[in-house]
């Protein structure tokens, strides 16, 4: 199982093109209003993500989903069903 | 706080590109629209390539008379839901008329196509049910998948083998799988594997649901769409369209080939509790159904036009987004020389669409171009030399854009 610290850094590095100032990333920054990644391309990391843990996360859980933080145990969570 | 406080951040996006421009660029008002391919603003004349009017049936005579005689025989207006105030005779056989058309025993038309996809997707699925998305898919489809209780997992853009794989991977379900793609999308213009995506959702045991709101009557041997084309129409499961660019009207359709869809009127709110579509609506797309289905010499052209315009400005150094279709969209570098661009062309008498992120796939800024059968040969040479003029005048445009920058 993908322990939290390995799962942040997988995000991080899916978020670097859609990061292209450098903003600092950390577990409570808002993939939206922090990180100012715009919705799409908040669904195409995803995907990412998914390929990556070999997990479905629903357009749903996404919507709900605001921090980098909340994706990260949203992916944990899954990974381990 | 305001209540409209949230749209800070918007006002400050459109306040930019209105100091650049002099203008909001989704605000344009044409003073007078004479014919299929023009409109004036002011006292210049405009070339209209941007209006999805694909057949350019717009003031085609049939039609404009059949809506005429319409509003004569049944009033302006309907007032109400087929539900409440019941169907007109026109509801019905346009309704078989397009049935016919696809070959198919069930059809339901909607108020608009946005309303279409709202209702055929709500409509037909639940929260036991999987739906599995483009993720190219327009706002309508993202928009019918909220509207229900079932999980929506989205696939790579055009891709089988993709949507394969998130299929594979889910391991119970107790309702159905519902795959969503478009015939055309309309961004890009691209076309959809249909085939391939036929064979990858029925091995899962799924349904498959096309839009086909850009293609209907453009491709096909008879004007149905990609599905036809490719020669797989009979094998799709559920087919929406839209009054509002072949058919010249306003409204939408979903037909398929499982006569049970009928039960879902009943079920679809987005049917249920919005007024029908109008006598004159009907009429006018009734008459173009039989434009489409026996005007093979509007697809011919449009085909052509499409060809044309691809090398013209393949051939000026345009980086265009898909193969040769109705659609064709340049990638422009980002959103403020697309917008300076867009309106240079206007200003010079050629309507184009500005199309920019969240709205368009892998955040492109494009310059979108939309075919009309009506439109000459010399028209697309028109367009070709303004986009040729356009690259002559990037320097100065691009003075423009730094004196502003800083």
């Amino acid at each position: 199982m993908p322990d939290n610290n390995e799962i942040f850094a997988k995000v991080c590095e899916l978020l670097k093109p859609y990061n292209p100032e450098n903003r600092p990333i950390t577990m409570q920054s808002g993939i939206v209003s922090d990180l100012e990644v715009d919705s799409v391309a908040v669904f195409d990391l995803v995907m990412g993500l998914e390929d990556h843990y070999d997990v479905s996360i629903p357009m749903e859980m996404v919507s709900d989903i605001k921090t980098v933080g909340e994706l990260c145990t949203a992916i944990k969570q899954l990974a381990e069903d | 706080m305001s209540l409209f406080d949230k749209f800070d951040p918007l006002k400050s996006r459109l306040s930019l590109v209105e100091k650049l421009i002099g203008k909001d660029p989704l605000g344009v008002k044409f003073d007078d629209i004479t014919d299929a391919r023009h409109g004036r603003i002011g006292n210049r004349e405009i070339l209209l390539a941007g209006t999805n009017n694909y057949l350019g049936l717009t003031f085609d005579k049939d039609c404009m008379e059949a809506g005429k005689a319409a509003i004569d025989e049944y009033g302006t207006g309907t007032t109400g839901s087929r539900v409440a105030n019941g169907s007109y005779s026109g509801h019905l056989d346009l309704e078989a008329a397009l049935a016919d058309h696809f070959g198919m025993p069930s059809c339901i038309v909607f108020s608009t196509g946005y309303m279409t996809n709202l209702a055929a997707i709500s409509g037909l699925t639940n929260e036991d049910d999987i739906i599995f998305m483009d993720a190219d898919a327009h706002a309508c489809i993202i928009d019918g998948t909220r509207l229900t209780g079932a999980s929506t997992i989205r696939f790579r853009h055009n891709s089988p083998a993709d949507l394969d794989k998130r299929m594979s991977r889910v391991k119970e379900k107790k309702g159905s799988f519902f795959v969503i793609i478009e015939g055309m999308y309309s961004m890009f213009g691209d076309i959809a594997p249909i085939d391939e995506f036929l064979d990858v959702t029925h091995r899962h045991g799924g349904y498959l649901f096309i839009d086909e709101a850009h293609s209907y009557g453009v491709f096909g041997e008879t004007g149905c769409g990609i599905a036809e084309e490719q020669g797989v129409l009979d094998q799709v499961d559920f087919i929406s369209g839209t009054f509002s660019k072949s058919l010249a009207s306003i409204g939408g359709f979903c037909v398929s080939k499982h006569a049970e869809f009928e039960i879902a009127r009943k079920a679809m709110r987005p049917y249920l509790f919005t007024a029908s579509p109008t006598p004159s609506n009907i009429a006018a797309a009734r008459a173009a159904v039989d434009k489409i289905r026996t005007r093979d010499d509007l697809r011919t052209n449009i085909k052509d036009r499409a060809a044309q315009l691809h090398k013209g400005l393949s051939d000026l150094g345009f980086d265009l987004c898909a193969d040769p279709s109705p659609v064709i969209a340049a990638r422009r570098p980002n959103e403020a020389v697309c917008a300076l661009e867009w309106n240079w062309l206007l200003e010079n008498g050629l309507y184009v669409n500005i199309a920019v992120p969240p709205g368009t796939p892998q955040s492109t800024s494009l310059l979108r171009i939309s075919l009309s059968a009506a439109h000459t040969e010399e028209d697309v040479n028109t367009i070709i030399a303004k986009f040729s003029e356009l690259k002559d005048n990037q320097a100065d445009l691009m003075q423009s854009l730094m004196k502003m920058a800083g």
